[in-house]
């Protein structure tokens, strides 16, 4: 006898009394899965979907050929439960366990690897067996903990009920949705509720929520544990007399939800159609000074438009009218948000499509101004005039751009008259090599934030 | 007289405290040391080096001949005696000499060592290069990060052996350099394991840093670009037994699967800032790709590898990786992403796939640069290989999801061979939707759709026939097919429905369009006919430059035959659309008579 044939013995035991005794666990009831618990857990919770649970195993195939066990790795497996990432008949049977408890698992090829099999230890249409070692485990459920969605302890979320596939809304997505929210134990909101993913706090909901919708499933109920940062910060929200910096715990259904396209799902002329239709939404958002929500809808435009080849020539001037106004309203968006870098870039972006443009011109003359670049503010300002002599606000930003740069100089001649003094001592040549380099690093701590590789070309020109 | 040089300033240091060697010492004796092995008194500077009394004198200066003694090595033929005194020199010193100067002249040599001796010189410093490094006190796991960082840096521009012969002959001396390096490095990862057993020490952890790193440099270089199949003939295939090595290093350092999988990593405490960490990442791109080619295609490190994740997920984890590789024009790197994505498609079985993973960016960028080798690789078994491997790549997604890598692939190709490919299989769609009752994507209003898609000329009747002919006769084989089956099963597919679309977006434009295109090159041919007999003279018209070549000019005899091509296949499309017109007169005509 070999231990080979004494093993395999022993595994046909096993099996052969799994499959006698064991407990069909699978939903549809086909014997699929077949349990014995070994050993009952010691606490009566059992994870739920999405929990990162710790198990340790072994598994044999049905001829008693050990194929894996996490103790030969000293570590135990971990992963997320029920989101396909292992076979389906772990998902199935590490979630009805308890933590502690030890189970034998009986698993047909069409819950594990099917008819592919796994090269090169699974061969094809095989029946998987997770047994008890020596030791004496087999599945052991060690421990679980809920998920932490953005791995900063900000929104940890445990799952009631899986949704249907791996589709999410994204952003711009319409959600409809049933929530409860809780605060310290007393629940102080709980509606039926419909809107857009990006745009909840129309609706008092926190940006947690907008956040962990995007990770969510079609049907999926869910708990979720909100920091004071994805809650209602340090504001609080007195509607619901909650305090600043409270934790929150909201319990969500997403009902269902409509993604919002993309762009490659959508034609030219969809394309065309949609972005005057967002072009609106964005302007009345503008108006209503909920700046970051019209720069969403604005970037919409931008990320359908702004790549698309193969125009007809009417639809290639409209959507270059659509991609101007886009950018030239996300400038002025981003000046309003202090994002000067950005309304740069738009602006740049916006030149590029249309050199003169007065708008874009005098933004962009602004959105320099407040970067402290006064010598390339006052040069977009000239150029607005040259565009059109008319354009007064033009004309005294013009001034208060030689007012700063003025304030500037004397403000620089200080900082450098001492640099002077300091340098006294050395020689005169090594000093004024010293200011040379100094200009520029300044010049360039000013420049921060990504800017477009065009502009450097249009300063260029600006100067000549 | 070198020789007798080199005694009188050993006597004279013999004599001396440790403290007092100046500078002029440490010069006489190099150059003494230097002459003596030029002129080939290897044997005797070996005595003087291995006298007793000359210890704390070879400590301080003997560093300073590693320079010339590596020139000498060289010269010497391999069983020349004195080639053998001067290896002994080298043991000697490696013995002997200060720790923290030997470690810095022996990585000097290797610094300046370039081209051809880059291998011989590295083979040949490992030893005693290994022999200080055990020996240091302090910073020794910068000094291992700093040697190893390097010897790959150093053999880095090196051509990577491809074929067997080449692998076989080693004229570099590469494959047998890199194990030596694996051997090299075995003690210090000896020392961390043996440590992890005991306790975590942050000392421990940069060395563990250092050897990570070097593992994952040794994976983007050679073992990225090397040839990994196994190959008839060599037993111990030197690339394949360095992968090994490289893998069980990850693997007893507990390495290996965090580096696979990313949700079984904690926060790295070393990469605090994420900014960093996401650059650390981009640039182990390369690496972590090569790593996964290695353990789900070659099966390296496999006896470790947990077997119970799904197919699907292991897919969804190696996509990136996939993506990585087939952005790579070089056959071996190529060649290696269409292995990894095959590999993991055939673990899964067919429909299997839920369409809801075409939410993952990669599982739309993937197939489409797939489409790019398929049109543009010059190679041509890597043409085909990726046409298979999109035909399973499509089979293995549930109908949903074919349906939309259908709509995806048809809009972002722009190629009409491709576009013609994924008709015919939306025609076999059609067809296996018919024989099943839930199938909703490939009837009904789902399958209009699609068909608006299909049925349809780019650029109306001004579209480029020629160019598009294999899109074209695509369509039109499946409009006959829709046309002819549909008599069967009842309007199932809606195509009649939709036929006066059909024919104002396809038929009219395809019909007008071809008149055109036949009128066009008819004239075209009686053009070049006639010209052929007054212009005998080859002014050719235009040149064709083809990979940097450029092309014999055609002659009026060659553009003749291709312009009779080009009408024989207006002829052919023109068959077919006679036949699916006829077809649908026939069908249309018998429902107006039941009428």
């Amino acid at each position: 006898m070999t231990t080979d044939e004494a093993t395999k013995s022993e595994g046909e035991v096993q099996a052969a009394a799994l499959a006698e005794r064991g407990e069909d666990i699978t939903p549809s009831k086909d014997r699929g899965v077949l349990k014995i618990i070994k050993r009952p857990g010691s606490e009566d919770e059992s994870p739920m979907i999405g929990d990162k649970v710790y198990v340790h195993y072994k598994g044999k195939l049905a001829n008693g050929k050990k194929f894996d066990s996490s103790r030969d790795r000293n570590e135990p497996f971990i992963f997320s439960l029920g989101k396909g990432q292992v076979i389906k008949a772990w998902d199935i049977g590490v979630a009805t366990m308890k933590k502690g408890e030890i189970c034998y698992l009986l698993c047909k090829p069409e819950y594990a690897y099917g008819s592919a099999g796994s090269a090169p230890k699974i061969p094809s249409n095989a029946t998987l067996f997770f047994e008890a070692s020596n030791a004496g485990e087999l599945v052991e459920l060690l421990d679980f903990k809920g998920e932490d969605l953005f791995e900063d302890g900000g929104i940890i979320r445990r799952i009631k009920r899986k949704g249907e596939g791996y589709s999410n809304p994204n952003e711009g997505a319409t959600v409809e949705i049933h929530l409860e929210g809780f605060c310290g134990g007393h629940r102080f909101d709980c509606k039926d509720v419909k809107f857009v993913v990006g745009e909840g706090e129309d609706h008092d909901i926190p940006i947690g929520i907008d956040k962990a919708l995007e990770k969510m499933q079609r049907g999926e109920h869910c708990i979720l544990y909100l920091s004071p940062r994805y809650g209602f910060g340090e504001a609080g929200k007195p509607k619901f007399g909650i305090q600043g910096n409270a934790e929150l715990v909201y319990e969500v259904t997403l009902k269902s939800f409509e993604k919002a396209k993309e762009s490659w799902e959508m034609d030219t002329k969809e394309k065309l159609e949609q972005a005057a239709v967002v072009k609106e939404k964005g302007t009345m958002y503008f108006k209503e000074g909920k700046y970051l929500q019209a720069v969403i809808q604005y970037g919409k435009i931008v990320s359908w438009l702004e790549m698309e080849y193969g125009l007809s020539e009417k639809e290639s001037k409209a959507s270059e009218s659509f991609l101007l106004a886009a950018f030239l309203n996300l400038a002025m968006c981003y000046l309003k948000l202090r994002e000067y870098a950005k309304a740069v870039e738009c602006c740049d972006k916006a030149l590029g499509l249309d050199q003169d443009n007065e708008k874009g011109l005098y933004r962009r003359g602004e959105a320099r101004l407040l970067m402290n670049e006064f010598e390339l503010a006052k040069c977009d300002f000239q150029k607005v005039l040259e565009v059109n002599p008319q354009n007064k606000a033009a004309k005294s930003q013009i001034s208060v751009c030689q007012k700063k740069t003025k304030e500037h100089n004397e403000r620089d001649r200080r900082i450098y008259a001492n640099m002077f003094t300091k340098f006294a001592e050395r020689d005169a040549k090594e000093a004024a090599s010293k200011t040379g380099v100094g200009k520029p690093a300044e010049k360039a701590a000013c420049e921060k934030g990504p800017k477009a590789p065009g502009a450097e070309g249009e300063e260029a020109e600006g100067h000549v | 007289m070198a020789v007798e040089e080199l005694q009188a300033i050993i006597q004279r240091c013999q004599i001396l405290e440790e403290a007092d060697f100046k500078g002029e010492d440490f010069n006489l004796f190099q150059v003494a040391g230097q002459k003596c092995l030029e002129d080939g008194y290897a044997a005797q500077l070996l005595e003087v080096i291995q006298n007793e009394k000359n210890k704390v004198i070879i400590k301080n200066m003997g560093w300073n001949l590693i320079s010339p003694l590596v020139r000498c090595i060289f010269m010497y033929k391999e069983d020349d005696d004195k080639r053998e005194h001067c290896l002994r020199i080298l043991d000697q010193l490696a013995q002997l000499c200060n720790p923290k100067e030997l470690f810095l002249g022996l990585l000097e040599q290797i610094e300046q060592t370039s081209g051809e001796q880059v291998c011989q010189t590295v083979m040949l410093l490992l030893q005693p290069l290994q022999t200080v490094l055990l020996k240091l006190q302090n910073k020794k796991a910068y000094s291992v990060g700093l040697s190893l960082a390097m010897i790959m840096n150093q053999l880095t521009p090196l051509p990577v052996p491809y074929t067997k012969q080449q692998i076989q002959e080693d004229k570099l001396g590469l494959c047998q350099c890199c194990n030596a390096v694996v051997d090299f490095a075995k003690p210090f990862v000896n020392e961390v394991v043996k440590n992890m057993e005991k306790s975590s020490e942050y000392n421990d952890m940069e060395l563990k840093e250092e050897l990570i790193k070097f593992c994952m440099k040794s994976l983007k270089y050679p073992l990225l670009t090397a040839q990994l199949e196994q190959l008839e003939g060599i037993e111990e295939h030197p690339f394949r037994q360095f992968a090994t090595e490289i893998i069980d290093i990850l693997w007893n350092m507990g390495e290996l699967i965090p580096l696979m999988f990313v949700h079984h990593k904690g926060k790295s405490p070393l990469w605090e800032d994420q900014e960093f960490a996401d650059m650390e990442r981009k640039n182990s791109a390369d690496s972590l790709a090569c790593l996964s080619y290695l353990i789900f295609v070659q099966h390296f490190g496999v006896k470790c590898f947990p077997v119970v994740f799904s197919p699907s997920y292991l897919l969804l984890c190696n996509m990136t990786h996939i993506e990585v590789l087939l952005k790579r024009t070089e056959e071996s790197v190529l060649s290696k992403g269409l292995d990894l994505f095959e590999s993991c498609l055939l673990r899964m079985e067919d429909n299997s796939l839920l369409h809801h993973y075409l939410e993952f960016r990669d599982f739309i960028n993937v197939p489409q640069d797939l489409v790019k080798i398929m049109t543009l690789c010059p190679m041509e078994h890597m043409r085909k290989k990726s046409l298979n491997i999109l035909q399973l790549f499509i089979d293995k997604f549930d109908t949903e999801g074919k349906y939309t890598l259908f709509r995806c692939l048809l809009k972002t190709s722009n190629h009409a061979g491709v576009e013609g490919y994924i008709i015919k299989n939306i025609k076999d769609q059609i067809h296996l939707a018919s024989t099943e009752y839930d199938n909703i994507w490939f009837t009904g209003h789902h399958l209009i759709s699609l068909l608006d898609l299909v049925l349809s000329l780019p650029e109306g009747a001004e579209t480029d026939l020629l160019q598009n002919s294999d899109r074209i006769m695509a369509s039109l084989n499946l409009l006959r097919y829709l046309v002819i089956k549909d008599c069967e099963s009842d309007y199932q597919t809606g195509v009649w429905t939709t036929l006066g679309k059909i024919e104002q977006n396809f038929l009219k434009p395809l019909r007008v369009g071809l008149n055109m295109s036949k009128a066009h090159y008819e004239a075209e041919i009686k053009n070049k006919k006639e010209n052929r007999k007054e212009a005998q003279s080859s002014n050719t018209v235009c040149s064709l430059t083809v990979s940097g070549e450029k092309m014999m000019p055609m002659t009026t005899g060659m553009q003749l035959q291709v312009l009779h091509s080009a009408l024989f296949t207006f002829d052919l499309i023109e068959s077919v659309l006679a036949r699916v017109e006829e077809l649908i007169e026939v069908k249309t005509k018998a429902v107006m008579d039941e009428n």
